[in-house]
């Protein structure tokens, strides 16, 4: 037995007791069906295009030329990085500091972390149908590299891909914190004229490494 | 608009409404409805989502005390700490003491309809604590010290030349009227404000009750900034915000962002759960949850008015809205508008205060063809309508006794042949005195409230007399 007001009062609203019983959630939507793995990739890379993100796909031996391309597209001197075994793997951070670009660790200082141009991090989870990345959040992995640098970069492993959202927070729903991202952060306040990098990064990067 | 109003005066807000609004207006819910449709040609679903929406909303507001408890107790697993908050005076006064006891000096805040409600930016201000609103619109706004004209766009009605005056002013940059230019403004004065602000404050889109969740939708990331930089997080959100569990939210999140910008999903959606757990780990260290009734709890013994509860505030219906697009959001007097606020403000504030806007509009039924949820918001203009004639109390008929005696004359004069046949041959007769040729000018009272406008038509009363006559078609009855 309760004795908070709220709930005795929404219990005599709606002629409830303390305690009854729950009936069943109704049913909801089934999931989307998937296409083939080619065609998530390539519908993936199609969404991101359209929200002004730039996608492509890619081999882990394009990415040192890729990065290049990225650091002076993008003017980067400074970067922070997720600690993972997959962005170890493809030598990420060897190929920035090669080209110059100071690396600070992820769970650096906020001010440090605001004054970096380029975030890489990499997709816990992707849906082609909206274009959308999921990010975890761990000491790691931390959800600020993806906010705070002026440029985001996220490697997307094909084995991320997920047909639909009920996939995604059938895993997430155990974990404190999940950021779905879907194109670089905009607005249209201003007379709706849209503007890209109001708050969150100004630019999306999003490289899907196969092979 | 951040008091509680005590009269909603739909007439007088709505009578001078400057010409620049309803063209901003329309350009902002034009662009919306286009991608909106374009979204919903796209998914054959569409309607079965609604379905499956309205359904799940209805049912958690039918269980509504069964999900906040659970969601309490999740929201203390995993460490933050759930207030109730029965009124608008009780959420003001938690979030103050908690900015007291943490020695707040700068908040930052999320677009948040709650604490609109709650009028919550007035109440720091006097305390001494410099609130920032953080999303463009409602951050031009606040320096513009006027209210939202649109949910989504809240800044649509002030030109960019407008803006950069205002930015020049207040900001005492030099701010060209470039949208662009006047976006990197904000985000350079902003991200200093992040950065340096002890108490983030967000509303949230929906709580999950089976972890203790708390999502919030943005497109410019303010929201992540608000919850992610500063060490305290305080979040006030409605008690009608609840879902059950995360297969609920696969539903509504596929419909909230199309429905509202026509985009397949907002650019960040945030899912988090209780304070940071981890050194080393961003997010706030505490967080603060706080539960606001303020009338809720009572519109649910209403059958058909706690529908207005199902809402997930993606501005679809003032899109649509024939009357809200010609007067925009500052007519109807509170934090919400267009038709969801025609049916929650009376519910909230009593008929007493908001009586007028069930009649602020057309009835035409657009609202109700794309609410995402199915609200059925003519009926429950209709309802309020009723409401505000009786009175807000539920139970017997509380009309006047002079309306009760008319309805029940009309009933026999309708319900009795012989006495309908014997009145449509005396009125004639009995107006002959009044009638001017096809018109009768003036009425004695109280009939006379109509004639003080307008003619009246004189009683023909021939329709039965020309239903026998009438010629039959193909002369087959």
């Amino acid at each position: 037995m309760t004795t908070n007001p709220i709930l005795d009062n929404i219990r005599r609203s709606l002629g409830r007791t303390a305690g009854a019983p729950l009936a069943d959630r109704p049913p909801i939507v089934a999931a989307r069906t998937p296409g083939s793995q080619a065609a998530e990739i390539a519908l993936l890379i199609e969404e991101i295009g359209k929200l002004s993100g730039t996608a492509r796909q890619m081999t882990r031996a394009e990415i040192p030329a890729a990065l290049q391309a990225l650091v002076a597209e993008q003017d980067v001197h400074r970067a922070a990085l997720w600690r993972t075994a997959g962005l170890e793997s493809l030598g990420i951070a060897a190929a920035l500091q090669a080209l110059g670009v100071e690396v600070v660790p992820p769970n650096a200082d906020k001010h440090l972390l605001a004054s970096c141009d380029l975030g890489v991090t990499e997709a816990d989870f992707a849906l082609p149908e909206t274009g959308t990345l999921g990010l975890l959040s761990t000491p790691e992995k931390p959800r600020a590299v993806s906010l705070l640098p002026r440029v985001h970069l996220a490697l997307v492993s094909p084995a991320a891909l997920r047909a639909d959202l009920l996939q995604v927070f059938a895993e997430a729903r155990q974990h404190d914190y999940l950021i779905l991202i879907t194109g670089p952060s905009r607005t249209a306040d201003i007379e709706l004229t849209v503007t890209l990098g109001v708050h969150g990064p100004k630019a999306l990067y999003a490289w899907v490494v196969s092979g | 608009m951040s008091q509680t109003p005590v009269s909603i005066n739909f007439g007088a807000y709505s009578e001078h409404v400057p010409a620049n609004i309803p063209a901003a207006v329309q350009q902002a819910t034009g662009r919306f409805l286009g991608n909106r449709q374009a979204r919903v040609a796209e998914m054959p679903q569409w309607e079965a989502l609604r379905q499956a929406a309205s359904d799940i909303r209805l049912h958690t507001l039918m269980h509504l005390d069964a999900y906040l408890e659970k969601l309490a107790a999740q929201v203390t697993a995993a460490g933050g700490q759930v207030h109730w908050a029965a009124d608008a005076a009780a959420a003001r006064q938690t979030v103050l003491e908690i900015a007291r006891q943490h020695n707040v000096r700068q908040a930052v805040k999320v677009k948040s309809m709650a604490t609109e409600e709650i009028g919550l930016n007035h109440a720091l201000q006097e305390a001494g604590i410099e609130v920032l609103e953080t999303d463009l619109g409602e951050f031009i706004i606040q320096l513009a010290g006027t209210g939202p004209s649109h949910i989504i766009v809240p800044a649509v009605h002030l030109t960019k030349e407008e803006i950069a005056e205002l930015f020049r002013q207040k900001l005492g940059v030099d701010a060209p009227a470039d949208p662009i230019k006047l976006t990197e403004i904000a985000r350079a004065t902003l991200r200093q404000k992040f950065l340096a602000a002890d108490m983030g404050i967000s509303g949230a889109n929906f709580l999950v009750a089976e972890t203790g969740t708390l999502i919030t939708v943005t497109n410019e990331g303010n929201g992540r900034m608000c919850t992610t930089l500063p060490d305290l997080h305080v979040a006030v959100v409605g008690i009608d915000k609840v879902v059950p569990d995360w297969e609920s939210l696969t539903v509504l999140l596929k419909l909230l962002a199309r429905s509202a910008t026509g985009q397949k999903l907002s650019t960040y959606t945030s899912f988090i759960t209780g304070p940071r757990r981890a050194e080393g780990e961003f997010g706030p260290k505490e967080f603060h949850l706080i539960l606001l009734d303020n009338g809720r709890s009572r519109v649910l013994q209403d059958p058909l008015g706690r529908q207005a509860l199902k809402c997930i505030r993606c501005g679809c219906c003032l899109n649509v809205c024939p009357v809200y697009k010609n007067v925009g959001g500052f007519a109807y007097g509170w934090f919400i508008s267009g038709p969801v606020g025609s049916i929650f403000s009376p519910q909230i504030l009593g008929v007493g205060a908001a009586g007028q806007l069930p009649f602020a509009s057309s009835l035409c039924g657009a609202c109700a063809e794309v609410c995402p949820v199915k609200i059925p918001i003519p009926d429950i203009l209709l309802h309020l309508r009723r409401r505000v004639v009786e009175g807000d109390a539920f139970g017997g008929p509380s009309a006047p006794a002079t309306i009760r005696l008319g309805a029940w004359l009309g009933t026999l004069a309708f319900g009795v042949p012989w006495l309908y046949r014997l009145g449509t041959r005396l009125l004639p007769g009995l107006t002959a005195i009044l009638r001017r040729g096809e018109w009768i000018p003036a009425l004695p009272p109280p009939a006379n409230r109509w004639t003080k406008v307008r003619p009246f038509p004189a009683f023909a009363a021939r329709f039965r007399q020309w239903w026998g006559k009438r010629p039959l078609r193909g002369g087959k009855p």
